[in-house]
């Protein structure tokens, strides 16, 4: 039971924390303790804060459905297409990534997407461009993309190397195509992982401020660019946490209906 | 075989188990005597294993007492009872290899490196496997690993040896040959073995003694023979043997008990102490492998008209399926040779007659 | 057969491209570190350590990888102990609330790191513990705990239900079991939880900036550079990092294969 005290006191001690901070007032630069919904009536009456939101919402979401398609074709080729040995050694080289930084991985990003970065130099010697791609919305998919996609692949891989060979075999047998099968055997069989993976790219793409800040200029701020720049530079705590608890509000409740929706029974 | 009668190695009295709201044994009463094969036997679910889990220290009994050597032995916790058990899924340790898992109980036990090593080689030795003594578990075959799990649970030279259907996971060669080796080794050393299986086979091709049970129940305890021969209800005699089973009520309690059934009337020579009177319902019992079949009547008693439906062939035997007068099935095994000869069609008539002394009758009738 | 033998080669191209995707920025960085141009695009300079004798003679990135080095270890300790013993008791026992139990020791991944880091600042301030390595190593025992679970039951799964009985059953107590039987068939998934802790430790930035203070560590190094202007100070610091981590994980796979081997080959 050591783990439930440590959770506890580091875990949900903190959020709940968090969650009480945001009555608390700042008066002079300091946080004063107190029940005040003041935070909360301010920060949901900005426009800004909605801006935010719905943006930080569509880009998770964005993200979710580009990784997840392109990241299936990867994951079937690998659980399909491909002999055991190599499927072993894409899964050890797609875990790599995992033990490099993501921030640097992320400078290299900016090398690329540079207005005088490799690829628009690339582009120029073949009378192209220049095109500006850092600081857009395509800069932060790319990050996003760097983030999750590894992640993806894995998941996906996983509960595709689980789908029963013969079921598929039978599938063909009954006279479904190659392309129908997939569609109608492999993705229903392998939902919940596909699924899984999802929820995970939402969940990393939602609270990701590396991406949006360095790759697509922070300006318009998502979510988690406002809750550093409220915190770092305004000392507005009590309004960060605002903005974090409605985050985990929102995570939460998306979570849940994807879980749902990969264990729902056919009716 | 049965040695001290008087002083039991192990003893159940009235020992009952419950999970929950379901009860895996029902108030079972149950001797084992030193240096004695005993199988307990029954369909999945009978309560076979929960009975060897108790006692070996695995389950606590609900109700009862189970007692070693004439000491209660209810609040022994497993690890210090000496009552080895070979597992159904072997349970050798993946990441010992084949010596440490013979030594895991002596190291246990506290025994120097060199000695539990000596003696490890020894029972390595003496089943044959000592050349895979330094092997990896995942190295070896089935028998192999069969022969390193009775090492492993032999090796602390235990007075009896628990076995929880180890030769489920064999195949039917290796089944019959390990079966030599277990029966041997249960000689030699002269201990006890407790030996649960669903498989008739395996409890009466090795056992001194079988117990049959159902629903938590004993249903019957008696030599493989006497089970075979005299099964004590309904429930075993469906479940040993190819038995038919002709439900009827006693007419005549003479010397000869005689019988009416659907399907005729039969005269039945009882062995048993039990005094049959007229009107009691019974069930009467004929083995189908002492069943005569024939063309034409002999106008014998015990003899009965049906049709002929079928033939199965298990090896040099064959199980004929013919129907009686009231459409029930009836079970004859002949030999190849014998139904070869009487050359039958399929709904040709054929006569069946067995010998009064060979039909049993059975107390309950549900 | 023309055509399954194109699909299969589109396949394959496919996967490639996925993988030129997820190494190209890493190999791009360890390329351009060696590059002598200060602001990094083709055609490259000419060779040069200058980023690496630039990065490496700074005391405050020295400091950053002794704090790193101690935060990581401790956290792989402690978070494979921790993952360890939910794992065993989610193995073992069932009891009331045991699904809170489960998610309070699988949840913490799902909570953005940048709002852990509010949190847990917000908290350990409050407390006096921020700013101090304790305070990143408490926070990333967090954040690591649940992977070092997960690896661990996911090994527990494949355990033979019996090999604990089996134990007991030769004469082992409950304590001597789990010292004989289930830490040896869980080492395995032990040393890669380890790693696997010890390399997520080693990465996150984003709770370790908020609530690192002045005990820095690498990734918070590298974040205030990337804050900063264009630097290849970053690939040299990067460099660096990767060619450690995955020297430490193939020494791990070594060490880890050299063991078993030998207890193939002699028995000892």
């Amino acid at each position: 039971m050591p783990i439930v005290v440590w959770q506890l006191v580091f875990f949900v001690f903190p959020l709940l924390f968090l969650l009480l901070m945001s009555f608390w007032l700042v008066k002079n630069y300091r946080m004063v303790p107190g029940f005040d919904s003041v935070n909360w009536i301010k920060m949901y009456g900005k426009g800004y804060f909605w801006d935010g939101y719905w943006r930080t919402l569509g880009y998770a979401g964005i993200t979710t459905v580009i990784t997840s398609v392109l990241a299936f074709p990867c994951a079937f080729a690998l659980a399909f297409k491909v002999s055991p040995t190599v499927r072993r050694w894409a899964m050890f080289f797609l875990i790599v990534p995992f033990f490099t930084s993501y921030l640097v991985r992320i400078f290299s990003w900016q090398i690329f997407l540079n207005d005088n970065g490799i690829i628009n130099v690339l582009l120029s010697s073949i009378g192209l461009g220049p095109f500006s791609m850092l600081n857009t919305f395509f800069g932060t998919v790319v990050g996003y993309l760097t983030l999750c996609l590894p992640l993806a692949v894995v998941l996906q891989l996983i509960s595709l190397s689980n789908v029963d060979q013969r079921l598929i075999e039978a599938a063909h047998n009954l006279g479904c195509g190659s392309f129908r099968t997939v569609f109608a055997v492999i993705i229903p069989l392998a939902k919940i992982g596909i699924i899984v993976a999802a929820v995970f790219c939402f969940i990393l793409s939602f609270g990701d401020f590396v991406s949006p800040y360095y790759l697509g200029g922070s300006k318009p701020p998502t979510l988690s660019i406002l809750i550093i720049d409220t915190t770092k530079s305004g000392q507005q705590w009590p309004r960060a946490a605002v903005v974090a608890i409605t985050m985990i509000v929102t995570l939460f409740a998306i979570m849940f209906t994807a879980i749902a929706l990969a264990y729902r029974r056919r009716s | 075989m049965p040695t001290n009668h008087t002083q039991p190695l192990v003893l159940f009295d009235r020992v009952t188990k419950r999970f929950g709201s379901t009860t895996a044994v029902d108030s079972i009463s149950l001797q084992i005597f030193e240096g004695e094969f005993l199988s307990i036997m029954g369909p999945s679910g009978c309560g076979k294993t929960t009975t060897l889990r108790m006692l070996a220290g695995l389950e606590e009994p609900s109700e009862g007492e189970i007692q070693l050597a004439g000491e209660r032995i209810n609040n022994v916790t497993v690890s210090e009872r000496d009552t080895p058990m070979v597992w159904q899924s072997l349970a050798l340790f993946p990441f010992l290899n084949v010596i440490k898992n013979v030594e895991f109980g002596l190291k246990m036990r506290g025994v120097s490196t060199i000695e539990r090593r000596r003696r490890a080689l020894d029972w390595l030795e003496r089943l044959e496997i000592v050349d895979f003594a330094d092997r990896e578990i995942s190295q070896l075959s089935g028998g192999q690993q069969q022969r390193v799990a009775l090492a492993r649970s032999l090796v602390t030279e235990p007075r009896i040896l628990l076995l929880d259907e180890p030769l489920s996971a064999l195949d039917a060669n290796l089944v019959v040959r390990m079966q030599g080796v277990l029966t041997k080794l249960q000689k030699e050393l002269g201990i006890t073995f407790v030996y649960v299986t669903h498989r008739q086979s395996e409890a009466f091709a090795m056992s001194d003694r079988v117990v049959i049970m159902n629903q938590g129940r004993i249903e019957q305890i008696d030599s493989a023979k006497g089970i075979y021969r005299n099964p004590a209800t309904r429930f075993v005699a469906e479940f040993v043997g190819a038995n038919n089973i002709l439900s009827g009520t006693v007419i005549a309690a003479d010397r000869l008990i005689e019988v009416d059934t659907p399907a005729g009337r039969f005269k039945c020579v009882e062995s048993s102490d039990h005094i049959w009177s007229i009107g009691d319902t019974t069930s009467l019992v004929i083995s189908a492998d002492l069943i005569r079949l024939s063309t034409s009547a002999v106008n014998d008693e015990n003899e009965m008209e049906c049709r002929f439906i079928s033939e199965e062939f298990v090896g040099s035997i064959v199980t004929v399926l013919a129907e009686t007068p009231d459409g029930a099935d009836f079970r004859i095994q002949l030999q190849q040779r014998e139904l070869s000869e009487l050359d039958l069609k399929v709904g040709a008539t054929v006569y069946v007659r067995w010998d009064s002394h060979d039909a049993h009758l059975l107390r309950d009738t549900n | 057969m023309i055509r399954a033998k194109i699909y299969h080669g589109l396949f394959y191209f496919y996967v490639a491209l996925v993988f030129v995707f997820v190494f190209l920025p890493i190999l791009t960085s360890f390329v351009f570190s060696f590059n002598s141009e200060r602001f990094p695009t083709i055609p490259l300079g000419h060779f040069t350590l200058h980023w690496y004798t630039l990065a490496f003679t700074d005391a405050d990135v020295w400091d950053a990888f002794k704090v790193s080095l101690i935060v990581s270890l401790s956290v792989a300790f402690i978070a494979t102990f921790l993952g360890f013993c939910t794992a065993y008791t989610d193995y073992r026992y069932n009891f009331f609330g045991k699904s809170a139990y489960l998610a309070l020791s699988l949840l913490p991944p799902t909570i953005p790191l940048v709002i852990m880091g509010l949190a847990m600042l917000a908290l350990l301030a409050r407390i006096g513990m921020s700013g101090k390595i304790i305070s990143i190593i408490v926070s990333h025992v967090v954040l690591c705990s649940p992977f070092a679970m997960a690896i661990v039951r996911m090994r527990l799964a494949q355990i033979d239900p019996n090999l604990e009985s089996a134990a007991w059953n030769l004469g082992a107590s409950q304590w001597r079991t789990m010292r004989e039987v289930i830490v040896p068939f869980c080492a395995p998934a032990l040393i890669s939880a380890f790693c696997l802790t010890a390399a997520v430790s080693f990465d996150e930035f984003a709770v370790a900036w908020f609530v690192s203070g002045l005990n820095k560590t690498v990734p918070v190094i590298i974040l205030e550079i990337l804050q900063g202007n264009t630097d290849p100070r970053i690939n040299a610091i990067g460099s660096v990092v990767f060619v450690t981590s995955i020297t430490l994980i193939i020494l791990a796979q070594i060490i880890y294969m050299r063991k078993s081997t030998r207890k193939t080959l002699t028995g000892f």
